[in-house]
């Protein structure tokens, strides 16, 4: 992920290339078929920030809302401005139940387009949930934008936030000065805030970050220029969204395609079908799989439209191998070689309502592949505000932990800071079905961590829960539940999973 | 060096890999096709991802025997050329009952024969999963659907279930009862849709296609007569209207448009410089405030 050229990405002040922001840009809208890509934005900040007003001006201003949108936010609103100006936060926030709906991980995705690009805005609501909600928005982020109010500066909450952000891989942060309008536009007060972020974002060296003074409920440096802040002359928002670098927008790594499933034709041909999650590849490439360890020659770049020489980091393809390797779901083509990991090091955030236990049953699940966890021992939580590792043996909803895993069998896992796609995971509670934490690798090592014994304790609780909740508590529902169990444990064992019972 | 890939190239792929992670996932799959162009367009991806293969599940219709005569013909021919199962739901006790869209308001008519009814198919057929046509831009409370998205037991969406969504990762492992709608068009615009259809050369149903149809107008909007049940109120005599659909329904809650849009490229067009939102023509929409959110929350799509 460090590919990211960091030389673009420098604070306003020194902003080298604010001259080919400034070029005229056409007013008439292009509606080009097909746009340059996605970028996807994280809003980080609170409803006092001025988030959803930001949210709202960009879809105003910058993309071409339907009439209908239009009329109705400026009938709905009007009278709260004395008929100036339409409340933009409205066409966020415009959800009837959206306060009574009560969603755990609470995300609304917004979508509109420049000139270029399009963009998809990930929002995240900034009450005191907020560290799963951000975390869970920033791992399908490209970008964020940090929210700041002029008058307040940076709070202890900016600074968490930058912390959520940094874990979940976001590189790309924006640190949106608002309310300029409330501060006469002062450029000694804009610098000052940016002086104290820099200090701070200091501490998260992958981290790249450049500041914008906007006004979002005046539209200043949003999508136009602001005529007021003649001082500032780096990119507006939108400008800067335009050119910003991607998350797959990562060639230059090595090759990473996770193998979702076997295809055939029926006529001899077997082919592996994926997502390119990094690099390229092209036919006549060695290619090995992380898992089994075995290597093969790329015969064949397959599509519906067609046979390809080459393909790239996003692309969805069938792969034919020159061997018959006998590689499948779970499998990760790779063009160096790597080791399936047993055990892994990882940083948690805990999703679900209820904590940790080390009772229930987990499961890990990568982008294609899904093991029993045979032991998950929490070593620490993180403390957002100092970032030092408190000791802990558990992981309360809503906090960030490390831990080391033990897995039932190998899994082809990468680094995160190596591969984010390929080094991130959800924990899955194997009853509920429900993902309890997202994760990401921070080691890998091919053995496992306490004892090549380790197994899967089944506990009896474990099956009550889940698979044996119709069953009474009667002579007859109790040895129907220890075949269950059984069943269960002799199913597990069959898959290569060591099994102990405990009911 | 391969070329950079557009913003629909990234769409294209972004559904193949959901598709594909739903048929490695999933014990027993269906697509909820409507024969609508959002359908046409994912039943398209679902050919790309599972190529040479034919897409590993039938195709269920749930209809409510109000469809526009046309969309029934495309979605057997559709059917056919693909090689394709197609399944063909009907609420039996609400077409037993007149359960009508003429006299019953929006919300009810709906609910008998939309909602129940693909409650009533999933069950019969025990799917686990289906997979569906939603984009998260359709409508306000769409925005935060999620890609995988959990069902009870008894298919009702339940917000405090609903899982997080991270990275690249769609989990399906199901609960006791649990069945799952998956989406894989969730990130896709309507303009995107239409963006494709052209690209891929694709059919669609003629009924996006403007054409002289007989129709009437009522409190501003224009109806296509499909056919000759009740529907006219006095005075009302159908007349030949040019229009065409944006999207569509049951023929006497769906108004057309007005348009000279005759094909494709014209009909691309008309949406990129479109100034209203797509499901104003939706009567069941505005039925109550809140209406889509409401469906949603008892099991409609």
């Amino acid at each position: 992920m460090r590919h990211d050229s960091i030389k673009a990405f420098v604070p306003a002040a020194e902003a080298p290339w604010a001259e080919s922001y400034a070029k005229p840009r056409a007013t008439v809208r292009q509606s080009s078929p097909e746009l340059n890509g996605i970028i996807r934005l994280l809003t980080c900040g609170s409803v006092d920030d001025g988030k959803s007003t930001l949210i709202g001006r960009l879809l105003w201003d910058a993309s071409p809302l339907y009439d209908d949108q239009r009329e109705k936010l400026l009938k709905e609103t009007a009278s709260l401005n004395g008929g100036q100006r339409p409340d933009f936060s409205r066409l966020v926030d415009g959800l009837i139940a959206e306060q009574e709906q009560g969603i755990t991980i609470d995300i609304a995705w917004h979508y509109f387009d420049t000139e270029h690009r399009r963009v998809v805005i990930i929002d995240s609501p900034g009450h005191e949930q907020y560290t799963r909600n951000m975390a869970t928005g920033a791992s399908n982020a490209d970008v964020a934008v940090l929210l700041v109010d002029a008058q307040s500066g940076i709070k202890r909450q900016t600074r968490r936030h930058l912390a959520i952000l940094d874990l979940a891989g976001v590189r790309k942060v924006v640190l949106a000065v608002n309310k300029m309008d409330l501060i006469g536009w002062s450029e000694e007060r804009f610098r000052e805030i940016v002086e104290d972020f820099k200090t701070f974002a200091a501490r998260f060296p992958a981290v790249c970050w450049l500041a914008i003074p906007v006004s979002a409920l005046n539209g200043d440096n949003v999508a136009t220029r602001s005529q007021t802040m003649d001082w500032y002359s780096g990119p507006t928002f939108v400008e800067h969204l335009e050119t910003v670098h991607t998350r797959d927008d990562n060639l230059d790594e090595p090759f990473r395609m996770p193998i979702q499933m076997v295809l055939r034709d029926g006529e001899g041909f077997r082919g592996v079908a994926g997502t390119i999650t990094a690099g390229e590849i092209r036919t006549g490439d060695i290619v090995c799989d992380a898992l089994s360890g075995k290597s093969s020659r790329v015969n064949q770049i397959r599509t519906m439209d067609g046979t390809l020489d080459a393909a790239r980091s996003g692309q969805a393809i069938v792969l034919q191998l020159e061997d018959h390797i006998d590689i499948g779901r779970g499998s990760l083509l790779t063009t160096e070689r790597l080791h399936a990991a047993r055990s892994l090091d990882v940083r948690l955030v805990w999703l679900s309502n209820e904590a940790y236990s080390p009772t229930r049953g987990y499961l890990l699940r990568t982008a294609a592949d899904l093991v029993a966890v045979v032991s998950l021992k929490i070593e620490g939580n993180l403390d957002l505000d100092t970032l030092e590792l408190a000791e802990a043996s558990t992981c309360e909803p809503n906090g960030i932990a490390e831990a080391r895993i033990d897995l039932a069998r190998p899994v082809a896992a990468d680094l995160f800071s190596d591969h984010a796609s390929t080094g991130a995971f959800l924990l899955v509670d194997a009853v509920t079905g429900a993902a309890v934490a997202g994760g990401i690798v921070n080691g890998v090592s091919t053995g496992l961590a306490a004892n090549e014994d380790a197994a899967f304790t089944l506990t009896s609780e474990m099956l009550r829960r889940g698979l044996c909740t119709d069953l009474q508590p009667t002579s007859d529902g109790e040895a129907e539940f220890r075949r269950r169990a059984n069943e269960v444990a002799i199913i597990l064992r069959a898959a290569g999973v060591a099994v102990e019972l405990d009911i | 060096m391969s070329k950079p890939l557009s913003h629909l190239d990234l769409l294209e792929a972004e559904s193949i890999f959901i598709l594909r992670e739903a048929a490695a996932q999933f014990r027993k799959l269906v697509f909820l096709y409507s024969a609508g162009k959002d359908s046409t367009a994912l039943l398209h991806l679902a050919r790309k991802a599972f190529w040479p293969q034919k897409p590993p599940f039938p195709l269920l219709h749930v209809d409510t025997t109000w469809e526009f005569k046309e969309l029934i013909e495309f979605r057997d021919q559709s059917a056919k050329r693909f090689g394709l199962d197609l399944l063909v739901h009907i609420n039996e006790d609400g077409v037993a009952r007149n359960i009508n869209p003429v006299d019953y308001s929006p919300s009810v008519y709906t609910d008998v024969m939309k909602t129940v009814a693909l409650r009533q198919a999933l069950d019969k057929y025990g799917f686990d999963a289906a997979i569906g046509g939603a984009r998260r831009d359709e409508e306000a409370s769409r925005a935060k659907e999620r890609v995988f998205s959990v069902r009870s037991a008894d298919h009702r969406w339940d917000p405090r279930k609903q899982r997080p969504e991270m990275w690249n990762i769609f989990n399906g492992r199901l609960g006791h009862g649990e069945t799952m709608r998956i989406f894989p068009l969730s990130n896709w615009t309507e303009k995107d849709v239409w963006r494709y259809i052209a690209r891929e050369k694709l059919d669609v149903v003629p009924l996006y296609f403007a054409k002289e149809r007989p129709a009437i107008r009522r409190d501003g909007q224009i109806f296509v007569i499909d056919d000759d049940r009740h529907f006219l109120k006095p005075g009302e005599e159908p007349k030949p209207i040019k229009v065409r659909f944006r999207t569509l329904g049951c023929w006497p809650v769906t108004a057309g448009d007005e348009s000279e849009a005759s094909d494709v490229e014209s009909v691309l067009a008309e949406i990129l410089q479109a100034r209203n939102s797509e499901r104003q023509g939706r009567l069941i929409d505005h039925d109550t405030v809140g209406a889509m959110e409401r469906k949603k929350e008892e099991g409609y799509f």
